[in-house]
């Protein structure tokens, strides 16, 4: 994955020098001169952005999108997704393919300096999800068991520290893909799974009655959609898109996406006071 | 509760976007390996007919290019070209780096072909007057072809296999629509066999092709 990763920054990076200077300013206008928002978004990462059995993209990326194209528009459908892998999402916001990504995007400090964040609309972090009636009722059980617990996690150099920093004591048993992780759980082979909280959200809504969140989140991460830096209008706009769906006159829609994906639902905004100054 | 399907159930639920993406697969093959034909004839012929110009020109393309990662082309065609001015679709930018990519091992096929008939025949053409086009077309050219087919068909199936690199710039072929299978239905392992099945059989059916012209063109 780095030697690709590194290939595309190199491209990004060359074809930045030839761009000429200005090409990206008024994002906003040539946006609504088109009729049309563009998305960078992939199709491989449910509940975020897959395609159905009936080939259609969806997901919570995919609805964040179309929050910002009612926005634009009035109209959530004038919404044009373009496809791509995790490593050309810096790439197309740098070379204009995209308007803006919308895609399971971690902000970093690093990201940062190559493109303009938005404000988040999720924050990520690790859970663990346990089988409905299993030997382990929730974390506190799974803690007290200590190294008699079995946790499945997807492998990694620091999959075993990661799981650590929540169960100091238990057994990791690392797979190689998310569906084996979700059979030796299934199986017993494992106590608990050990994924991003937004997976387990969705698989134990998949699955309704058989799965459970053990109630313990840890390793925070902050989800934002991204845009090209130098065009502070097109950012501020999109900003207040994606705030007005979190606290305004959009929340019915986000809710009732959070609700689709995450299966929780969210209690609405405090009328009165703001609630982004309490 | 419902019992959970088979795994032929699901691959029967999945059977439209796996089969798109097949075609997909197969149109980009199809189109880089013509094209890589074409290109690369005409590059062979420069190799080994062309004057010095043209030798040195046709050289440094084929060093140039054959010596390039496939996925850095793929990436160039997509990323590059469109900052000078050349906006291609991300189809058409992955076709575009195979279709160079082919023609650059054609090109070497060709010569390679070429360069092992011996000079005399294109002496003795030249002696009872046939034009370069005529000597080409009725004397070396036939067997030229006979020498290529082999190679040929192998630099196909490459072409195939390195179609798959497409999806890194989200064009859905038969590998991208496989993983978005999997990222709902699960059965990674499974799916993945699959696909390797399904791209043995493109390669098959070329490895079929070729014999099928070989025994055409074959003396015997």
């Amino acid at each position: 994955m780095i030697p690709k990763a590194m290939v595309l920054g190199l491209m990004a990076t060359a074809s930045v020098g030839l761009l000429p200077n200005g090409a990206m300013a008024a994002k906003l206008d040539d946006v609504l001169a088109r009729g049309k928002l563009v998305v960078g978004t992939g199709s491989t990462n449910p509940p975020w952005h897959f395609k159905d059995a009936s080939d259609t993209l969806q997901g919570f990326d995919v609805d964040m999108a179309k929050i910002i194209a009612k926005a634009l528009f009035g109209d959530a459908k004038k919404v044009e997704f373009v496809n791509q892998s995790s490593d050309a999402r810096i790439p197309n916001i740098t070379t204009g393919k995209v308007d803006i990504t919308c895609q399971f995007m971690t902000v970093t400090g690093e990201r940062a300096q190559q493109v303009n964040f938005t404000i988040p609309y999720y924050r990520e972090g690790v859970g663990l999800m346990l089988k409905e009636g299993g030997q382990y009722a929730d974390y506190a059980a799974l803690k007290a068991a200590g190294s008699s617990a079995t946790i499945a996690v997807l492998q990694n150099v620091y999959a075993k520290e990661l799981v650590h920093k929540a169960l100091p004591k238990a057994s990791v048993d690392q797979y190689e893909s998310q569906d084996l992780l979700y059979q030796a759980l299934q199986s017993g082979r494992a106590d608990a799974a050990a994924t991003d909280q937004s997976s387990i959200a969705w698989y134990v809504t998949q699955n309704p009655g058989q799965y459970k969140d053990a109630g313990y989140g840890w390793s925070p991460q902050t989800y934002a959609c991204a845009v090209a830096k130098g065009d502070q209008d097109w950012l501020n706009f999109v900003n207040t898109a994606l705030h007005e769906a979190m606290t305004g006159v959009e929340f019915d829609t986000y809710a009732a996406s959070f609700k689709k994906w995450f299966g929780k639902d969210l209690p609405p905004p405090a009328i009165g006071f703001p609630v982004e100054f309490k | 509760m419902t019992p959970p399907l088979s795994f032929f159930e699901i691959v029967w639920l999945a059977r439209w976007p796996l089969l798109y993406g097949l075609g997909t697969t197969v149109a980009i093959s199809a189109l880089a390996i013509l094209g890589g034909t074409v290109l690369g004839t005409g590059l062979g012929l420069a190799l080994t007919y062309g004057n010095r110009a043209m030798r040195g020109i046709a050289r440094v393309y084929t060093d140039v290019i054959r010596g390039t990662p496939v996925l850095v082309l793929v990436l160039a065609s997509f990323y590059i070209l469109g900052t000078v001015g050349l906006d291609l679709s991300a189809f058409q930018a992955g076709v575009l780096a195979l279709t160079l990519f082919c023609a650059s091992h054609v090109g070497e096929i060709t010569r390679g072909a070429l360069q092992t008939l011996h000079k005399g025949q294109t002496e003795a053409a030249k002696a009872i007057g046939l034009t370069f086009g005529q000597t080409f077309r009725y004397v070396l050219g036939p067997q030229a072809l006979r020498l290529a087919l082999p190679p040929l068909i192998n630099t196909a199936a490459e072409m195939v296999k390195a179609s798959t690199l497409l999806s890194v710039i989200g064009v859905a072929e038969l590998l991208l629509r496989t993983q978005e299978v999997i990222s709902r239905a699960f059965h990674s392992l499974e799916f993945y066999l699959l696909a390797g099945l399904l791209y043995f059989l493109v390669n098959f059916a070329i490895e079929r092709l070729g014999r099928y012209v070989e025994r055409r063109v074959s003396l015997a």
